[in-house]
């Protein structure tokens, strides 16, 4: 008997491209250095109030209405309430059950393996993380640092059925929060955090009938993508086996923790009962109306998305899948090689100059590209000069060094280095006949059926010149030149 | 007593001609604050090295004053009258202490109160029992008990308060002072410690209506700090106060006021209610309309538990940060819960931790539209009722509680069913945020009652009005306790 | 009025919110929760009470704008730690929390 998997996210990201944090007006930085970006709130100092950040709460519209989501008339926050030493209040402000989140109701179209997949997103909301705990030998510190810091959370239907589609879906978010600059996503800095929820059921029967699903079993603090995927995988098997075993009963619904060490999942919750959060409206922070115009304002500073691009690249300029996934990782990779071609360059060239020579140099000197010195308009300089033959592709390649290291344009460069290529026929044929009288016996024996004997020849005429020769000249006017001797 | 009787414009003009100076007047007011501490236990802190202010044209510069213990000033030990704050010197202060100061006010000493906030008697303060100065053996009611002792004993012209359900409004009229509670949001509750956030308001305890509104004048304003605060900047509660009242209207509720609706009234209440009448035959002769008005019964009936559930629900989730952790005297215990449930176990009043069991039991998911979101309920059907009365009326007036203060040896109200919405509709005017003020009416058995007067939210200057008109009518204004003037 | 309310009850309430009751405090509860549970079914009473929506905040129609994104200097660890009575380094310390 075969078992379909169902499997749920909670996707946790926080939002790291605010200046300051969701409710007070600390720095959303990071800092090494433990409580320095404090404010009165972040610490739960009696008296202290929630301020709503117009920024944070945009960042979340935006990220709603990318999800398909609906968006409320009027945006509530609540408490909810629970005793933890990283939680300064001792609740958490959230927006997670009344009445209605930023965003409900949506779907995502991602890709996995090649193919196209939907998940129904259940809800997207905006809430504060706690601070940082450290636990030393016998005690445990705290740091309010990460107090406050703004978090968006995902929370999607069990739509995916392997732990393939989870990650893929989770790949596909990290690459939509960076593009729409609202965080860095990067799991090892902790800013992505999941829970995920799986169940199995047999695979015969009726998905969409509930009565037919599985228990449901949570994992909570799943940190890194690859954590998602072993734990989804050990849980499929361990609830699967039971399964087979005819011991189901003993897959309880509960909260498990996944383990590094033994790569397995471990029950949490010892106790019967779960906590009651006792959720409620947040009275500091009023109702607040999310206008027609605001929403429409925010959708239209929504930039084209990866998994938009990637199939533009392919279908439109007719990239190849692995070239357009190199564009498209990273937003302003993309933006530069779109910007590129925008100004007229030659699609292909932009992207093997964008994914060749660009990449390799930025990540050698692990530079950003918005702090590389050759501009989408400098590259376009540098393939029109290839393009018109005035340099060869090769110099091509020199130049690029050399703009980056003198801080000149390519027109600069060639310029001052006298890079022109030379392309005067009658210039080239003074070099090969010179080339054939330093070499008269191999040119003698010149067979034009062997390509390879041009190579040489062709190959000592830009020794001579230093590369400057246009190749396809050189290579023309040689070939004529040898065959006309062996005639 | 030589100038702490007087009213602030008077304090303000001789400070201005040079007949006193501020440093005369904090002398004279801290004196007073140590005598009334020894008979009233009013205080936390007496602030015996307060200085003197520069005298400006604010009516409030270099003049002495007292803060309730659950404003939060900086440098200054702010209690809330509770031992899990009894060491908490805050590094801020609220946004009203801030305005205060910026206007050259002069804090003399943090007065006590019921425990953050959360009692009506007076009587659970971590420093003990206040006194009402008029009878050191009854109560002042509470919470802002310590504020409205010493306004009632002449100590200072005004000391500041918070009421969540009554705190200011019931003190006052127990001490036969002036209590106003402002429209929700108009002064910023930042640094003030939360009771019940959403009934929680910041007032002011004088002994006339002017000075209450020259106060506020001064502690309002929109706050970034608050998100509930609004701009009242176009307000000037001081010169609204016209005492021009002719065709203005009021009301007051026929199952609240009626004697005939009380089947075993004592003498008091008789007299109480008798007395509120006479008021009403003034407001008339001033040429205010007063009128009476019927309320469902069962819905006024339902007041008190709402107020109970609704302000338990949001006091447990409001005091969670109380754990010792980051300030407050820290617990000892073994792990981190341990620790948390001694500090709160020793440092909170039996009576607040009640309260907080009662507000996360309303709470618990299973309970919660039972209980929480009814009371939620009902509190919007009594604010549409009152706010269907301020269409017709500029004000509904009603006695305060019923009659005077209660007597401290336990001879406690037992709590009838029937006077219970008597002693409670003040409760109201936090429900809806409406503006509201108690002013002196009378004496019963040589102890002061009150009048209260609520209108429409944002409609305070019109309410003020009407209380400064009333109040010149009457001869209790600017009274102290102790009999001198 | 029913076997809901009793002294395990009121204690677990207590326990959960980390504050410990004596006998005599438990009993009070008890009593208030009597109380507090007939009003409430004076409450349930009021004609189609389920229909009215729940009044969450204050102010009705409230209109405010939201903080705008800028930062505010940070509070100084000496203000921040001045009530601690225990902490390491900058960092609050609290006894060793496990799970």
């Amino acid at each position: 008997m075969g078992y379909l998997a169902k499997i749920g996210l909670e996707m946790h990201c926080e939002i790291s491209e605010t200046n300051s944090k969701v409710f007070s007006s600390a720095a959303n930085t990071y800092s090494s250095i433990p409580n320095s970006n404090i404010r009165p709130l972040d610490m739960g100092f009696p008296g202290t109030l929630p301020v709503v950040n117009k920024e944070a709460v945009k960042m979340a519209l935006k990220t709603s209405i990318v999800l398909n989501c609906s968006q409320p008339e009027y945006m509530y926050f609540e408490r909810k309430n629970y005793y933890y030493p990283d939680m300064p209040k001792n609740y958490q402000i959230t927006q997670e059950t009344k009445p209605i989140p930023v965003g409900i109701y949506g779907h995502v179209e991602y890709e996995c393996n090649g193919e196209e997949k939907s998940v129904r997103v259940n809800n997207i909301h905006l809430e504060e993380d706690a601070a940082s705990q450290d636990h030393l030998f016998d005690v445990s510190t705290i740091d309010y640092n990460r107090a406050g810091v703004p978090l968006l959370e995902l929370v999607t239907e069990p739509d995916f059925h392997s732990a393939d589609e989870a990650v893929s879906f989770l790949e596909h978010m990290r690459s939509v929060y960076q593009y729409l600059d609202i965080s860095e996503a990067d799991s090892k800095k902790g800013q992505l955090r999941c829970d995920v929820n799986v169940s199995i059921m047999d695979e015969n029967l009726d998905e969409n009938n509930p009565k037919n699903w599985g228990t449901k079993v949570e994992i909570k603090n799943v940190n890194s993508f690859g954590g998602v995927r072993d734990a989804i995988n050990y849980e499929i098997k361990r609830q699967s086996k039971l399964k087979d075993n005819g011991e189901y009963d003993k897959v309880v619904q509960e909260t498990r923790r996944w383990d590094e060490e033994s790569q397995s999942t471990i029950t949490m919750r010892s106790k019967v009962d779960a906590l009651d959060y006792k959720y409620f409206v947040e009275p500091n922070i009023p109702k607040f109306k999310i206008s027609k115009e605001w929403l429409k304002e925010i959708k239209e500073s929504i930039p084209e998305l990866a998994y938009d691009r990637k199939k533009k690249y392919i279908n439109e300029y007719n990239l190849s899948e692995y070239d357009s996934n190199i564009l498209v990782k990273e937003k302003s990779i993309s933006d530069y090689f779109e910007k590129a071609v925008e100004l007229g360059c030659d699609i292909k060239q932009a992207a093997n100059w964008v994914n060749g020579m660009i990449l390799s140099y930025l990540n050698y000197n692990e530079m950003k590209i918005k702090d590389f010195f050759i501009t989408p308009e400098m590259l376009k300089e540098l393939i029109d000069l290839i393009e018109s033959k005035t340099i060869s592709s090769k110099q091509g390649k020199d130049v690029f060094y050399k703009c980056l290291e003198e801080k000149k344009s390519p027109k600069q460069v060639v310029k001052d280095e006298g890079m022109m290529q030379i392309t005067d026929e009658n210039e080239i044929i003074n070099i090969v006949n010179e080339v054939i009288n330093e070499n008269e016996s191999q040119a003698k024996t010149y067979d034009s059926q062997n390509p390879k004997a041009l190579d040489y020849f062709v190959g000592q005429i830009m020794k001579k010149t230093r590369g400057k020769a246009n190749p396809s000249v050189a290579s023309k006017l040689m070939k004529e030149a040898l065959e006309k001797l062996v005639k | 007593m030589k100038y702490m009787n007087k009213s602030i414009e008077q304090l303000h003009n001789l400070l201005k001609e040079g007949k006193v100076t501020s440093r005369e007047l904090i002398n004279e007011s801290l004196e007073l604050s140590h005598k009334i501490q020894d008979k009233c236990n009013a205080f936390v802190t007496i602030l015996d090295d307060a200085k003197e202010e520069k005298i400006t044209d604010n009516l409030l510069s270099g003049i002495p004053c007292g803060l309730k213990d659950n404003y939060s000033t900086k440098g200054i030990l702010s209690t809330g009258s509770s031992n899990t704050l009894k060491d908490y010197v805050p590094f801020f202060d609220a946004t009203a202490v801030e305005k205060l100061k910026s206007a050259g006010a002069v804090f003399v000493n943090k007065t006590a109160m019921d425990e953050f906030g959360m009692g009506g008697t007076g009587t659970t303060a971590h420093t003990g029992i206040i006194r009402n100065p008029w009878d050191i053996t009854r109560m002042c009611a509470g919470s802002s008990a310590g504020s409205a002792a010493a306004v009632a004993a002449g100590v200072y012209p005004y000391a500041t308060g918070s009421d969540t359900g009554d705190s200011i409004r019931k003190p006052a009229a127990y001490c036969g002072i002036v209590g106003y509670k402002p429209t929700y949001g108009m002064i910023s509750r930042y640094g003030l410690f939360p009771f019940a956030s959403s009934l929680d308001h910041l007032g002011v305890l004088t002994r006339n209506v002017k000075d209450a509104a020259i106060v506020v004048d001064n502690m309002k304003g929109i706050d970034k700090n608050d998100m509930t605060s609004w701009d009242s900047s176009n307000i000037n509660l001081t010169k609204s106060l016209t005492g021009d009242v002719k065709n203005k209207k009021m009301c007051y509720i026929k199952e609240i006021c009626d004697i005939n609706n009380y089947s075993n009234p004592s003498d008091e209440l008789r007299e109480h209610l008798e007395n509120f009448m006479k008021t009403i035959e003034k407001a008339k002769e001033l040429g205010i309309q007063v009128e009476e008005e019927s309320v469902d019964q069962t819905l006024l009936n339902a007041s008190p538990a709402v107020y109970v559930v609704i302000s338990c629900a949001e006091a447990t989730s409001n005091m969670s940060n109380l754990t010792g952790i980051v300030f407050g005297p820290r617990a000892e215990g073994n792990n981190y819960e341990e620790m948390m449930k001694n500090y709160r176990t020793k440092g909170f009043s039996p009576l607040i931790k009640r309260r907080f069991i009662i507000g996360s039991y309303v709470l618990q998911s299973e309970n919660q539209e039972r209980y929480f979101r009814n009371a939620q309920r009902v509190r919007r059907l009594l604010v549409d009722k009152w706010k269907e009365l301020f269409k017709k009326y500029d004000a509904v007036i009603l006695p305060v509680g019923t009659g005077p203060a209660k007597k401290l040896d336990g001879s406690k109200d037992i709590l009838t069913k029937e006077t219970q919405v008597l002693e409670e509709h003040l409760q109201i005017g936090n429900y809806g945020g409406f503006p509201s003020i108690t002013i002196p009416n009378g004496f019963i058995n040589n102890l002061p009652v009150g009048v209260n007067i609520t209108g429409n939210c944002y409609d305070d200057s019109n309410v003020l009005n009407i209380a400064y008109a009333l109040e010149n009518a009457m001869p209790y204004k600017n009274q102290i306790a102790g009999g001198e003037e | 009025m029913n076997k809901k309310f009793t002294k395990e009850m009121v204690d677990d309430y207590a326990e959960k919110l980390l504050i410990g009751l004596t006998d005599e405090e438990n009993k009070m509860v008890l009593d208030e929760f009597e109380i507090i549970d007939e009003t409430i079914n004076m409450i349930n009473e009021i004609d189609k009470i389920e229909n009215v929506e729940p009044m969450t905040h204050t102010l009705d129609d409230f209109e405010y704008e939201l903080r705008e994104d800028v930062i505010e200097e940070s509070c100084s660890i000496d203000d921040i730690l001045s009530n601690c009575d225990l902490h390491n380094g900058r960092e609050i310390e609290v006894p060793k929390v496990v799970g």
